[in-house]
């Protein structure tokens, strides 16, 4: 069973990827912010990390950086409400994996996470 | 009011004819005057003669009777002659003053007066010196007891051969002078007639003198005083600021031709002031024209500004919302795999999911109205663009019965900027005049090259046969989320996400638009500088 971190300060996102992943087989967890998620991190190993850009404390880009830093196997994907290309683009320098826009249906998110375990 | 009497102080007629009247009335007077002194000289010169012709007369008469001395004969003689009319006295007598005869009786043998006449016409002092005067005054004029004039006229009766040898001997040889005949006459018929010419020619002078006045009054009214006081009149008016008064012009000499130079000049000050006026005109109406400009410059500021800010509130809250509604379309879909497929559920359900999708789709709108949306910038011919906009609509469904006018600018018309940025805009043109003429009609686009402050620019006309923008809704063309379109088609932000894109590269949007004949949209977007 694969298991996945949702990185995001928002209740509903994180309730919702979590129900999304667990329909589909995955051993989902989740923290509210980049910090809660680093430490989660250091408890145990995720193969995959949801991750929300736009957040109070830590910026989804310096939680990102730290993962890459640390745990390189992690694969990362990018919750944006801004889709912008620019950064996105890097996001995906810093090491993602790909990013989805809000708002998404629970089939993107699993195509998404599918396709980044994939590989 | 023209104001042609004037105070006389105030006024070159009245001086003049006072003048001129002066000059003409001492000027009369003496001729008045002469006329009748010389008049008078010449009558006494004539009453003069005739006393001497009449003393001549008594002399002849009365020789006779006095060589043979009958001195009633002589007496008799004067008598009779005094009778005559203006003959007041004629008397003869001694050198020694003693009257011999008279016309007056009473007056035999009585002395003359030693201060008349009779002795000092001769003698320097009587009684004292034999000296005689060098010119002797044999007459004299004098106020007779009426007040008329008179004339004394004294005759000598100088010693002769036959007086000294007379029989009578009464004379000696060696008297130089026997004897005087001095006549008094009244001259009172030519003081009457000559009051009587005086009178007349004081009347003829009056009238002369009025006469003149009158013509000079007249002709100086004419010549002078008329046209000067138009002139003062005139100059009056201009300099109240009446320019299109002009003098009348009466004759050519300095008057007119001081006149013909005051509307001479009074036609340039006007043609001057035209000037003025038209330059001040003109600078009013470029006043007028920069102002209006900076008004539109601060009305379009203004709805920029205003746009931005909606912008910026807009992705704030679009931002907030893509959160509840990533679970809601996640709890939507959930529950949508759990409900049988063809159930009453699911297609409520189903229509959760639409109404979630098109609140995701105006939430990507109004970000993209933010310009949160990314921009690959490069080098863009517009001629591309539009006509990869049309190309892609040209095969949809909306376009099948919507005939294309294209009429591109023949070179490339190359910009800095987003390919799909302009893409978007020129789409959303193009499908907003197939929405407005109900996807059936003409849609006529058209590229060109403008000059706008010496900058070059690329203007995109797009314009439609269909149902054209009412008046009121012009101004809120730009605002986001107006639409006039149905719900489902429209989410009001095409045109101000257009708008903002426009604005970013310096460019604008125009519309023209009349009620059932159509609408013409114009995007203004800067080229690139050659």
């Amino acid at each position: 069973m694969k298991k996945i971190l949702v990185i995001d300060d928002e209740a509903i996102v994180r309730m919702s990827c979590e129900r999304a992943l667990a329909s589909e087989g995955c051993d989902v967890k989740t923290a509210e912010s980049g910090n809660a998620g680093i430490n989660m991190l250091e408890k145990e190993p995720f193969n995959l990390i949801l991750l929300d850009l736009k957040m109070p404390d830590m910026d989804g880009l310096d939680v990102l950086k730290i993962v890459k830093e640390r745990w390189a196997e992690t694969k990362v994907i990018i919750i944006t409400g801004y889709s912008t290309v620019q950064t996105a683009v890097q996001a995906l320098k810093l090491g993602a994996d790909n990013f989805i826009e809000k708002p998404f249906t629970p089939d993107t998110l699993a195509a998404a996470v599918a396709e980044a375990l994939k590989n | 009011m023209k104001r042609l009497y004037r105070r006389a102080d105030e006024s070159i007629k009245a001086k003049l004819i006072i003048a001129i009247g002066l000059l003409i009335i001492v000027g009369s007077s003496v001729f008045w005057y002469a006329i009748l002194h010389k008049q008078k000289t010449d009558i006494m010169s004539i009453a003069v003669r005739y006393a001497a012709s009449f003393t001549d007369y008594i002399k002849e008469r009365t020789r006779y009777n006095m060589l043979n001395l009958h001195s009633s004969d002589i007496q008799k003689t004067l008598e009779d002659i005094s009778l005559a009319k203006g003959v007041e006295h004629v008397r003869i007598f001694n050198h020694a003053g003693k009257i011999s005869y008279s016309s007056s009786k009473e007056d035999i043998g009585k002395p003359v007066d030693k201060d008349s006449l009779a002795c000092n016409g001769c003698h320097t002092e009587i009684n004292k010196s034999p000296l005689l005067l060098p010119e002797q005054q044999k007459w004299g004029f004098y106020k007779d007891s009426e007040g008329f004039t008179a004339l004394k006229f004294v005759e000598p009766i100088y010693n002769e051969t036959a007086c000294y040898t007379s029989e009578c001997h009464v004379h000696r040889k060696e008297d130089k002078i026997l004897g005087f005949i001095a006549a008094d006459m009244s001259l009172s018929l030519l003081d009457e007639a000559q009051f009587k010419q005086g009178l007349a020619l004081t009347g003829y002078v009056f009238i002369f003198i009025v006469a003149i006045s009158i013509s000079l009054v007249i002709i100086l009214y004419k010549i002078v005083s008329k046209p000067v006081s138009e002139l003062a009149y005139g100059m009056k008016m201009v300099s109240e600021g009446n320019l299109d008064y002009s003098v009348k012009v009466y004759s050519r000499d300095e008057i007119g031709l001081l006149a013909e130079a005051f509307n001479s000049m009074t036609r340039d000050i006007k043609a001057s002031r035209h000037k003025m006026e038209e330059w001040t005109r003109t600078l009013e109406e470029e006043v007028a024209k920069k102002t209006e400009e900076i008004k539109k410059t601060h009305a379009s500021l203004v709805q920029t500004e205003k746009l931005a800010s909606l912008g910026r509130m807009a992705a704030g809250v679009a931002h907030e919302i893509n959160n509840p509604l990533t679970g809601v379309v996640t709890f939507a879909h959930l529950l949508l795999k759990r409900v049988p497929p063809d159930s009453e559920d699911a297609e409520d359900i189903n229509v959760i999911i639409e109404q979630a999708d098109r609140c995701a789709r105006i939430i990507k709108n109004l970000l993209m109205f933010a310009r949160a949306g990314a921009t690959e910038k490069g080098e863009v011919n517009i001629n591309d663009v539009l006509n990869k906009a049309i190309f892609m609509l040209k095969n949809q469904e909306k376009f099948y019965n919507i005939k294309f006018n294209i009429d591109q600018h023949p070179s490339p018309l190359m910009t800095f900027g987003d390919f799909s940025q302009f893409q978007q805009i020129f789409l959303n043109m193009l499908i907003n005049a197939a929405d407005a003429m109900n996807e059936r009609g003409t849609i006529t686009v058209a590229t060109r090259k403008i000059t706008e402050n010496a900058k070059p620019y690329a203007e995109i006309e797009f314009t439609d046969s269909g149902c054209g923008i009412k008046k009121e809704d012009m101004s809120k063309l730009f605002e986001p989320f107006f639409t006039t379109k149905p719900a489902e088609k429209g989410t009001g932000l095409g045109l101000s996400v257009s708008h903002g894109i426009v604005a970013q590269y310096g460019g604008n949007i125009k519309v023209e638009s009349k009620e059932g004949e159509g609408t013409s949209f114009f995007v203004k977007l800067p080229l690139k500088e050659a």
